[in-house]
């Protein structure tokens, strides 16, 4: 799924400032990108926009070169499919099976199908012995794998993670981050992942970083992640090694391209 | 299935009540209100058969007496109020009981003595109620028979008959309708109940009024109960870390604390709502619009059978009050 920001202007009405004003972005069908920037800097509303919960002041959206309008919203959305941030908040369902359920049955899948497709997404979470449970018997990273499944059983183009492990303990946090990044090696959809943490970005194919309603950065992880200075000013806390790695950069030692590039992997592969 | 809600009354077994289809306990709850309303006065038999039906249900329910005794306790007084109402008011009849009441100082006060160190000590006391009511027939028996002293005042207290079997008959009707919806609630999940609800309004839809919006509302917030429960559990228990303490502090101090977990159960829901509704919306949820369901309700054998019986029952008094044969 192809999308296209053209000139976005957004603003809360109960706020001064617009988040931001004409912002101009395309995401490439098929890809995965990670959107980057610290709290409170747009991430969830550029999401929102692009699922229509929110309308832009000005500017376009185009999805696939068809403009988010309310005549086209709904026929649209049932092509993407979202997970929030906090497990508990978007449980819609009174258990697992009625959770994942609960999409198809707005879009109209017969029961039957529906059936098929609750045990084949909630077997790949790794859920189907949860189906009856209810959601206070869940933890945080198994709400949020109910709701991975929710999203992959209407078979979307689009999956986007809108910071979906920050309330997620560190063990949650894993399972997730291993989740996106299995459906990115195994399913042909377009993924963008909205985050605060760098180490959740690398990953992607393209990671932008947002920052006072700007696009500040975009490319490849391995560029972006270059710039410490832009990404120290855009809010964002370094991985680990890369500071070294970084240091390392300016130095001059032996067999310096090979140690780079092996010490870049492992970054990657964490 | 099993654990999978906790909240409401509902109470997993594996029987007959449990298996009969959540939209026959329905209907057959809201005839028998009708039905029971629609018994002629003081009409014992049909009030008598009318009591069968929640008993059966009882029986085949495979939950103790005492369960469904507990909430015919909740309403106990309610009852008892009005059957003495009824005794009071009610001067029709023959006359059966003339009882000559007589106040005199020494007996209303061991009257009040035993009911203050009543309520002193009623905390400790098994069989409350029991206990109240017979102290309110042993004062009554006191007033009969002046101890010693001065008559302050005295009257005649008359039971007629048709007060007795009317105030009965009264107790028996809401007794039948309290059991029978404790039977519903006690067997059926909060959603099966919501499904059927919203099944048996279906018929509103054709005059445009949206019941699955209706429905839908309820189970949302039947779903967000438990959460919002342990929300405020946790926001009480930082509180109570915080060195609050609702049992031992002062009325002011407790209006300010209520008033410190309110304002934050406020804020959580407000933004439990919001969030909700994005879920919702993205996930495709037009209110109102054409949805399928999971959920299939299928009618069984059994089903038709209890449905069939209690339609019967219902047809057969209502040709009774119209006229049809004696009833
Ligand atoms: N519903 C809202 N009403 C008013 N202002 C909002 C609302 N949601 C977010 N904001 C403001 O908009 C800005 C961007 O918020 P958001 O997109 O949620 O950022 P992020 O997801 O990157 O943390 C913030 O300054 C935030 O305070
Ligand atoms: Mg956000």
């Amino acid at each position: 799924m192809k999308i296209e920001f053209k000139d976005v202007t957004f603003q809360y009405y109960s706020e001064e400032k617009p988040v931001f004003e004409h912002l101009s972005f395309t995401i490439e069908q098929g890809t995965t990108t990670a959107i980057l920037g610290h709290n409170g800097s747009g991430k969830s509303t550029i999401a929102k926009l692009i699922v229509g919960l929110l309308v832009p002041n000005a500017g376009q959206i185009l999805i696939d070169d068809v403009e988010l309008t309310e005549q086209t919203i709904d026929e649209i959305r049932k092509r993407m499919g979202i997970i929030f941030q906090n497990p508990d908040n978007q449980f819609v369902g009174v258990t697992v099976r009625d959770d994942i359920a609960f999409g198809l049955e707005n879009h109209q899948v017969p029961r039957e199908e529906m059936i098929q497709q609750i045990e084949k997404y909630a077997t790949l979470v790794d859920m189907k012995d949860y189906l009856d449970k209810s959601p206070e018997k869940l933890s945080g990273g198994q709400k949020q794998r109910v709701a991975i499944a929710g999203a992959l059983a209407m078979e979307t183009e689009l999956i986007i993670f809108d910071e979906s492990t920050s309330m997620l303990d560190p063990k949650g946090t894993k399972e997730i981050n291993q989740m996106m990044r299995s459906l990115k090696e195994n399913f042909q959809k377009s993924i963008i992942t909205i985050t605060h943490q760098l180490e959740e970005a690398i990953f992607a194919d393209r990671v932008m970083v947002l920052n006072e309603g700007k696009i500040v950065l975009d490319g490849t992880p391995q560029v972006v992640l270059k710039e410490k200075d832009i990404l120290e000013a855009s809010g964002l806390k370094l991985i680990d090694g890369l500071d070294v790695l970084n240091r390392l950069e300016k130095d001059d030692f032996d067999h310096k391209s090979s140690i780079m590039e092996a010490l870049w992997e492992l970054i990657f592969k964490m | 299935m099993n654990d999978s809600i906790v909240f409401g009354q509902y109470i997993y077994r594996n029987s007959f009540m449990h298996k009969l289809d959540a939209r026959v306990k329905l209907i057959s709850l809201v005839l028998m209100m009708i039905g029971v309303f629609l018994i002629p006065k003081d009409h014992f038999i049909l009030l008598g058969i009318a009591f069968l039906i929640p008993i059966l249900a009882i029986l085949f329910s495979k939950i103790s007496l005492f369960k469904y005794l507990k909430s015919l306790k909740q309403i106990a007084f309610v009852m008892l109020f009005s059957f003495v109402f009824q005794l009071i008011g009610n001067h029709n009849g023959e006359l059966l009981l003339k009882l000559p009441i007589q106040f005199t100082v020494v007996n209303i006060a061991i009257v009040v003595l035993a009911l203050i160190i009543y309520f002193i000590v009623r905390k400790y006391l098994p069989f409350k109620f029991l206990i109240f009511v017979l102290l309110l027939i042993g004062a009554t028996y006191l007033f009969r028979y002046p101890i010693y002293g001065h008559i302050i005042h005295s009257f005649d207290f008359l039971i007629y008959q048709e007060g007795v079997i009317h105030g009965l008959f009264l107790i028996g009707r809401v007794f039948v309708i309290i059991l029978a919806s404790t039977s519903l609630t006690l067997t059926t999940k909060p959603t099966d109940l919501t499904n059927a609800l919203e099944w048996l309004l279906q018929p509103l839809e054709w005059i445009k009024i949206k019941t699955s919006i209706f429905a839908m509302m309820i189970s949302i917030a039947l779903r967000s109960i438990p959460t919002l429960f342990n929300e405020t559990n946790r926001i009480l228990k930082a509180q109570a870390s915080r060195g609050a303490d609702f049992n031992e502090s002062s009325l002011k101090e407790q209006i300010g604390q209520m008033v410190s977990l309110l304002v934050p159960m406020f804020v959580i829901s407000i933004k439990k709502a919001e969030d909700l509704a994005d879920a919702m919306e993205a996930r495709g949820y037009i209110p109102g619009e054409k949805r399928t369901r999971l959920v299939k309700m299928t009618f069984k054998v059994s089903d038709y059978m209890v449905l069939g019986a209690i339609l019967l029952l219902f047809v057969l008094l209502i040709l009774g009050k119209c006229g049809v044969y004696a009833l």
